[in-house]
């Protein structure tokens, strides 16, 4: 028993014991029984008040009242559930769709990196001009780390694909290669076994790999013999040295880790070939600027030393989260700001509502202030109300975050970094609560102030059921608020949507309808020499042309908008006039001779490759008609020679049309010349490197479900160990590629979705609230001859107004807010932030939407039989 | 405005009751209605205490440890509370009573002058 219960146990029976002895007292003093009783309770008090008081002394008063507020606010709003729901619901709304953009935002923008003191860790890029970041050569890292001192540890990587043939079934697996001190740098070690060790990180070092937690499961069945076990990976056997901590990832997902100095020469041999990444962990007390000088100056050095290399190259550091976030963080705080309003939207709807309801309870605030009730604790019970309507919306509304963030990633799989740490956790939750709290007491304040301010007198002598006009001024003010925020939302996503369209209407050089591409590994007994592999590309691009349905498919290494790159030099003519870096670049693709029919792209000139050009024909490449207008200017090209950087002088063939390669809104500025090699012709030597990144596509006009059925057959049929991935159809990666503007236009239209339901809820509401106090008064517009046309034009009238003013203040807010959008510059494309057409159609579909929310309420006024309505008053 | 001013007051007053029922305690042990009597016999009649208020008052001393409780019966062979000054309690008294005398004096010292003036 508590000692509070044991105190007050017997308090009552105290008190009739102190007074029966008071009256014994009096009796004795010569009192009459009844009297002597009643001079005894007049002295002792208020037995109920005293029992109270003593009982208070044993607890903390607030949280009794608190608890008594909360019951009579369940009381109260359960005796009004249709109310209460549609409160609780805008909320779960509002607070729900708030939470889910936090939850993202800050899973990518907010939490700190996975590893130990993950600002100290930097990205090391090169860059030349025009280019700010450009993937460095492996001699020029090997050189930086030997003597840049601003750093702890300094690791390259770069991510590769592997084709994994035993333990188990053959699988395509991601991976990357990673210098040794990879994991050092990182902070990470494996949670079994060794990293590598700088022996195995030498170009003929003992083949070693260190495995994800996910395949150590998957292969080995999380067995601890899995050390020193090999696998075989691209038919070569290497031994597992150690498995990463469960959850590892370094900006993408790779199940298998292999020592990067064993990796190809002819890649990581070469000073002009920048296939590499850098990281670094700065060391204690090193700033960024400090590194960053340090670095320019050892890399004016290997400007001097290799001229020919590295002429015009400088470097360029950046925080590991900056570089992993990139412009998303962006993105994501425009997109918290736009669901914050939505969220206020939502408030000013429920507030609207309580403002109504208090209206209607104004004789219950008057009886209780009457009876002793005091300002304070009036407000307290009401703020106490709104807060516990606040909190049910908010537990409703984690669950429609949950919903909204799961549904956003099936829309959207790739387009946010750090989709891995996005999740409902704690920060998350103490987001939700304290949003729901604040939203809580925000909401419930105005009209609890109001309310506690009613007149007694006025309002208990006027005896009817207690509905007093609300606060009209508040209400409109309110519902001008909303309209002018949600112009505000459907402008944003107005322009995105128009960007987006803009972008479709976006000629791409090529037919995306149609096309689906995929990647195959091939069997390792297949790729043994160049001529095997070529081969065995011939063999199985014949076989799938023959499946039924498949117009035409051919191969690439780079397939365009999907972010894949291969660039490198090349110049006009033989003669190498300048160093690597000065002179001009191009992408390249590597393909068969049936690509551009497949992919539709346009030939201009000449011809494009056939199978008659093979490695001991002439050397033949085919340009786009950028390189084209560029570099031969009023020249035919057809006939005139080419350099391509590391391979050959070669006879421009053809000349096709120009490749949206880099987004369909790419201005054009980084690396617009097109360069077509057959993939047959490339030198024996980097065959195999380029076999490994070489993508199918088929021109089909059957779907994936039906098709790809059949290209597997056939690639199984040529061997077993030969898996198919990566399948995706050109329209998948068209969308994939505006994902930068269709994340935040689809939430934005969500949003503003939303904020039109609320906004035309909460007009309806105020409107139809005010049609219901004056009917009277349009009774006896009606009587004195009013037409119902007049009656029913005065309601949508008293709506429009609130709506223009709305528009217009809205308006105003938009075109300074929209202006956000364009200083991200990748966001808008086509239009400009004050389009003048989004901005009308936005404008028209508000105000009809406000109209159409009137209009049943006005109908109603104009349907009212004055004779009904006054007698009724 | 008003309503801090009325706060201090009945603050003044539950001080002083909480005093008069240590004072009354220092004697020995009483029941609740004993311990009202002696207030009122003691002061001769001039603090007239609701004995209602005597109860939450001494609930607080208990809380707080200045007195504690016991089962007993009282003159008239009824079963009764008895309440006690603990130690606690008689140091309480002590700086209570210390304080009360400063204040008294204090005010002694401003209305006395006044009164001076009253005369002159």
């Amino acid at each position: 028993m508590t000692r509070r219960k044991r105190m007050l146990e017997d308090l009552n029976q105290d008190i009739r014991d102190h007074i029966e002895t008071e009256t014994q007292e009096n009796v004795e003093r010569g009192l009459s029984p009844e009297e002597a009783h009643c001079a005894a309770m007049r002295k002792f008090g208020n037995v109920t008040r005293v029992a109270e008081e003593t009982r208070a002394v044993w607890s903390s008063i607030w949280i009794e009242q608190l608890l008594q507020d909360v019951s009579y606010g369940v009381r109260a709003l359960r005796k009004n559930p249709g109310f209460a729901m549609v409160i609780v619901l805008t909320l779960a709304l509002g607070i729900g769709a708030n939470t889910a953009i936090f939850s993202v935002v800050r899973g990518v923008v907010l939490a700190p990196l996975p590893y130990p003191q993950p600002d100290r860790l930097v990205m090391v890029w090169e860059n030349r001009p025009n280019v700010k970041t450009l993937s460095t050569s492996y001699p020029d890292f090997l050189d930086w780390q030997r003597n840049a001192r601003s750093f702890g540890q300094m690791a390259a990587l770069t991510s590769r694909s592997y084709d994994l043939t035993s333990p188990g079934t053959p699988q395509h697996l991601d991976g990357m290669e990673i210098s040794s001190g990879f994991l050092a740098t990182l902070g990470v070690k494996p949670a079994m076994g060794h990293d590598f060790t700088p022996a195995e990180d030498l170009p003929h070092g003992t083949p070693a790999v260190l495995i994800s937690d996910r395949l150590w499961r998957d292969r080995f069945a999380s067995s601890p013999q899995a050390l020193g076990q090999s696998i075989l990976l691209d038919g070569a056997e290497y031994t597992v040295l150690g498995v990463l901590p469960p959850g590892f990832r370094f900006l993408a997902d790779a199940d298998v880790y292999t020592p990067l100095a064993q990796g190809e020469p002819l890649l990581y041999g070469d000073r002009t070939i920048h296939a590499i990444v850098g990281i670094a962990r700065l060391k204690p007390g090193v700033s960024i600027g400090e590194a960053a000088g340090e670095m320019s100056a050892v890399q004016e050095n290997l400007d001097r030393l290799y001229p020919a290399a590295d002429r015009n190259l400088g470097t360029n550091i950046v925080p590991l989260k900056q570089e992993i976030v990139g412009d998303v963080g962006g993105t994501l705080r425009l997109l918290l700001g736009a669901v914050g309003i939505v969220l206020l939207i939502a408030c000013a709807n429920v507030a609207n509502l309580l403002l109504v309801r208090s209206a209607a309870r104004t004789r219950e605030f008057a009886i209780r202030t009457a009876l002793g009730a005091s300002r304070g604790r009036m407000v307290r019970q009401l703020l106490t109300e709104s807060v516990l309507l606040a909190m049910t919306g908010g537990v409703l509304g984690l669950m429609v975050a949950k919903l909204g963030v799961s549904l956003m990633f099936a829309e959207f799989p790739q387009s946010l970094p750090r989709a891995e740490s996005i999740g409902v956790n704690l920060p998350v939750l103490f987001f939700a609560f304290g949003i729901s709290l604040v939203v809580g007491i925000a909401f419930g304040l105005v009209p609890a102030l109001k309310s506690s301010h009613a007149d007694v007198q006025a309002s208990l002598k006027s005896g009817d059921r207690g509905t007093t006009r609300a606060h009209p001024r508040s209400q409109s003010a309110l519902v001008i608020v909303q309209m002018a925020l949600t112009l505000v939302l459907l402008a944003g996503a107005g322009l995105l949507l128009r960007t987006i369209g803009d972008l479709r209407k976006v000629d791409p050089g090529f037919n995306t309808r149609h096309v689906i591409t995929f990647k195959v590994g091939l069997s390792p007994s297949l790729t043994k020499t160049a001529s095997s592999i070529r081969i065995a590309y011939q063999q199985l691009l014949d076989r799938i042309r023959q499946v039924p349905g498949v117009q035409a498919a051919d191969f690439t290494n780079i397939v365009p908008l999907s972010e894949e790159d291969n660039g490198g030099p090349f110049w006009v003519g033989s003669q190498q006039s300048t160093s690597m870096q000065e002179a001009p670049h191009a992408l390249y693709f590597e393909t068969g001779p049936d690509y551009l029919q497949t992919m539709e792209i346009p030939l201009l000139r000449g011809r494009f490759f056939t199978p008659a050009d093979t490695p001991d024909s002439e050397p033949v490449v085919v340009i786009n008609s950028v390189l084209a207008r560029t570099y031969f200017r009023d020249q035919d090209p057809v006939g005139q020679t080419i350099t391509v950087a590391h391979w050959h002088t070669a006879r421009v063939i053809g000349v096709v049309g120009n490749v949206k390669h880099w987004g369909l809104g790419d201005p054009g500025t980084y690396n617009p010349n097109q360069i077509y090699i057959s993939f047959y012709q490339l030198s024996d030597e980097w065959i195999p490197a380029f076999a490994r990144a070489l993508s199918v596509a088929v021109r089909t006009p059957l779907d994936v479900a039906t098709i790809m059925p059949a290209v597997k057959n056939v690639v199984y049929g040529a061997g077993k160990d030969q898996p198919v991935y990566n399948v995706r159809t050109m329209q998948e990666i068209v969308s994939e590629s505006m994902s930068t503007q269709r994340l935040p236009m689809v939430l934005l239209a969500v949003f503003a979705a939303l904020a039109l339901l609320l906004a035309s809820v909460g007009i309806y509401g105020v409107i139809s609230y005010s049609v219901t106090q004056r009917l009277r008064e349009i009774a006896v517009r009606m009587a004195l001859g009013a037409e119902k046309r007049q009656v029913f034009q005065m309601v949508i009238g008293q709506g429009l107004r609130m709506a223009v003013v709305g528009l217009v203040l809205g308006a105003a807010a938009a075109l300074i807010l929209t202006r956000l959008l364009t200083s991200f510059s990748h966001l808008l494309y086509g239009v400009g932030a004050s389009d003048p057409v989004t901005f009308a159609s936005i404008s028209l579909m508000l105000t009809v939407v406000a109209v159409v929310a009137c209009y049943i309420p006005a109908r109603r006024a104009a349907r009212v039989d004055p004779m009904v309505a006054l007698r009724y008053e | 405005m008003s309503t801090k001013e009325q706060k201090k007051r009945i603050e003044l007053l539950q001080g002083t009751l909480d005093l008069l029922i240590l004072r009354t305690l220092r004697l020995g042990p009483a029941h609740g209605h004993a311990v009202a009597k002696a207030i009122e016999f003691n002061s001769d009649e001039v603090l007239q205490v609701e004995q209602g208020s005597l109860y939450p008052a001494l609930h607080r001393l208990i809380k707080r440890g200045w007195i504690s409780v016991e089962g007993g019966t009282s003159e008239n062979n009824r079963r009764a509370k008895f309440y006690r000054l603990t130690t606690k309690g008689r140091r309480q008294l002590a700086v209570e009573t210390g304080k009360w005398e400063k204040l008294a004096g204090a005010i002694a010292r401003i209305l006395r002058p006044a009164a001076h003036e009253g005369k002159s």
